[in-house]
């Protein structure tokens, strides 16, 4: 077995938490039952990947074993990639037949074709979503095992996320690959990035809960403590609160929200002041970037009016971004009849 | 080490004073400008109003006032995160003793060192200490000169021809913290602003030397989201030759179901044209300019994301010439603004001390 191989397989070992080992062998399949029969999981990690390499060694496991694991150990640790959404699109309307060997055969020589030293790995799960790992070399070098793209894609749907690999120069390589194999004619990143695989199909594939304008109001959950001293008060604040619960309501819907981690805003938009204040009074764009970022990011946009720190209904240049399906924008001065409002090419 | 992040109620208000005291002793160095013939008048004024009312003004020649230390020996101080602490009067430090307490503190390390080895395995290392005094980093006539502690460490197995390689940094210094020099007793000697950079065990065992030798007593520094904006709207007003990096506010927003952080970057030349149409006289800020540039900027956000920015808390601000973490933590860029970013860090230092 290769040396390259024998320590690649050893530290993608090393990665997997001791108690998930045996599972994500047993997913690999490489080893026989038998095989991993002998394993002793109750040392040391470093230990358990020796034994690992050793019983590789007796089934003389080359690169293509050893990148199913990685697929394997990445499809399941898929939170720890930086994901980004790209569109394709055809020219014409025609529906073709999708058969997976001819994409595979297509993808694979768009690419060995540019490149000969490519690793290409692919994995179909379940859910149709065929996992692709490119693994990237040099017309004079191995591929580098260490920096790989991960694919996924959806047949049927003109979606594909990509992982990218850190050497950037392979993207457009890939994404030429990626049209080639699928018959379509381009393709363009859509601005929706997030660690959440899941959450990026949820909002693409619109599978998150969308019941916009179509929930009753509902009185908000949990005893009023409010000292009863002025009834109107009372009254008032809970009618402003119901108030903001229905407009959050409508707009985030009921249900739990997609996980995004930030938005982004490059805003060029006229700076508008007061003009008591006498302060800037210029024709130019007031330029700023503005970043949102929380480890659940929908979810505490929609926190922020029941919690005071913003006016119901929230500004839609933020509630838009699931329906939009992306968070990064430009926003620029709309031109025109209505001039409180922006757009984003 | 002592640790004080919860600033004192009311603290402001002396702060706010001393900010003006300082700003005025530097105008005295400053001979240009009507800022001189104004200073007796100014100094009833800033006792007679605390901070929060209306009128209270701030002269801030440091920011404008020309390069006063020699660049190349301060360059050490730039574009390192420095950790900030407040230090009371040293008792009995002798400029003339650097040596011996270089040694002593270094005997102190080895010792303490040496305790710690039962559980600490694989230190392999020997500390060397150097104190050494910075002329340039001073402000006033009676600002002591700045005091420099470096460690660097020497591998025992490779000490051939193996350089020192410095490990922790930590400096004391005072720029315009006349205040605090003039109602010190002999004896005392005032650096009131302790900025360390390096492992957070060295500031432990260097601070509780200094506590133990100088009977001093070292506090975190931390910095209030209020002087946060003042930060951000002087130095965000500042000239600056060549292509400066943005003007950047990073807010918290608190008691949501998800923490959010949120960070608003302007570009520079765009906030220094906002600046500059808010500031009314040249090289004097106003509580009141603070206020309606933050006001401004608040709107600004309100207008595209319905967000009140004014209720979630300045956590963070950076400018090209310096940027500041309310935890304490500053990096300065800028060589020129040195002394102005000092002594503005010497007076929130004095005012945690008193």
């Amino acid at each position: 077995m290769d040396e390259t191989v024998a320590e690649y397989i050893r530290r993608t070992v090393l990665k997997i938490p001791k108690d998930e080992m045996k599972m994500m062998l047993q997913k690999w399949g490489f080893l026989s039952e038998a095989q991993l029969q002998t394993l002793n999981f109750h040392q040391i990690k470093d230990n358990i990947s020796q034994e690992v390499v050793q019983l590789c060694e007796e089934n003389s496991a080359d690169i293509k074993q050893a990148a199913v694991l990685d697929i394997i150990y990445n499809h399941i640790y898929q939170n720890k990639r930086m994901w980004s959404v790209y569109q394709m699109k055809k020219s014409g309307e025609e529906l073709e037949y999708f058969d997976i060997t001819d994409f595979k055969k297509k993808f694979k020589r768009r690419l060995q074709s540019a490149l000969k030293n490519v690793t290409i790995t692919f994995k179909e799960y379940e859910d149709n979503a065929i996992w692709i790992r490119v693994a990237w070399g040099t017309p004079h070098k191995k591929p580098n095992q260490y920096k790989p793209s991960y694919v996924v894609y959806h047949s049927q749907t003109p979606y594909v996320f990509i992982s990218p690999s850190v050497l950037k120069s392979t993207l457009p390589l890939l994404c030429q690959a990626l049209i080639v194999a699928s018959n379509y004619h381009d393709i363009r990143e859509m601005e929706l990035r997030s660690h959440s695989l899941n959450s990026l199909k949820d909002i693409v594939f619109k599978r998150y809960s969308q019941n916009f304008q179509t929930c009753t109001p509902k009185p908000l959950q949990g005893g009023n403590v409010e000292p009863e001293n002025d009834i109107r008060i009372v009254d008032e604040n809970r009618s402003e609160k119901e108030r903001i619960h229905r407009l959050n309501q409508e707009v985030f819907g009921s249900g739990p929200q997609p996980i995004l981690e930030f938005a982004q805003y490059r805003l060029e938009t006229m700076f508008k002041s007061d003009p008591k204040m006498e302060v800037l009074d210029k024709k130019e764009p007031f330029r700023c970037l503005v970043k949102f970022s929380s480890p659940h990011l929908l979810e505490s946009l929609k926190s922020l009016a029941p919690a005071g720190m913003a006016d119901a209904p929230l500004s839609p240049l933020l509630t838009c971004i699931p329906h939009k399906a992306r968070n990064y924008f430009k926003i620029r001065e709309k031109k025109g009849l209505y001039p409180e409002s922006f757009v984003s090419p | 080490m002592a640790e004080g992040r919860a600033p004192r109620a009311g603290a402001d208000g002396k702060k706010f004073e001393r900010r003006r005291r300082a700003a005025a002793a530097m105008a005295e160095e400053a001979p240009e400008g009507g800022a001189v013939r104004t200073l007796p008048s100014l100094r009833r004024l800033s006792r007679a109003l605390p901070f929060g009312r209306s009128h209270g003004r701030l002269i801030v020649p440091a920011l404008c006032s020309q390069e006063k230390a020699d660049p190349q020996k301060t360059a050490f101080v730039l574009r390192k995160a420095w950790t900030l602490y407040s230090v009371t009067p040293l008792y009995g430090f002798r400029r003339a003793r650097l040596r011996d307490y270089a040694r002593l503190l270094g005997a102190f390390i080895a010792a303490e060192k040496q305790k710690g080895l039962a559980v600490e395995v694989g230190v392999e290392l020997d500390i060397k200490v150097a104190l050494s005094s910075l002329a340039d980093i001073r402000g006033s006539e009676l600002d002591q000169a700045a005091l420099l502690v470096q460690l660097s460490s020497r591998s025992r197995s490779s000490s051939r021809n193996s350089e020192d390689k410095p490990v922790w940094l930590g400096w004391f210094c005072s720029v315009f913290g006349d205040e605090l020099s003039e109602s010190v007793p002999e004896h005392f000697t005032c650096l009131p602003l302790f900025l360390s950079h390096g492992a957070e065990s060295y500031t432990a065992l260097v601070g509780s030397w200094f506590q133990k030798t100088f009977d001093c007593c070292f506090r975190r520094l931390a910095i209030s989201p209020l002087n946060l904006s003042w930060m951000v709207a002087m130095w965000a007003g500042c000239k600056l030759d060549r292509a400066a990096s943005a003007v950047e506010l990073v807010f918290s927003v608190p008691r949501l179901a998800q923490p959010l952080d949120i960070s608003y970057a302007i570009h520079p030349e765009d906030a220094k044209a906002l600046w500059d149409t808010v500031q009314k006289t040249p090289g004097e800020i106003t509580h009141e300019e603070v206020d309606v540039f933050m006001d401004c900027l608040y709107a600004h956000f309100h207008r595209h994301f319905k967000i009140h920015l004014s209720a979630a808390k300045l956590v963070k601000i950076s400018t090209a010439i310096a940027s500041a973490h309310c935890d304490g933590i500053v990096k300065i860029l800028h060589s020129q603004y040195l002394p102005g970013v000092l002594m503005l860090l010497t007076e929130l230092a004095i005012s945690q001390i008193q």
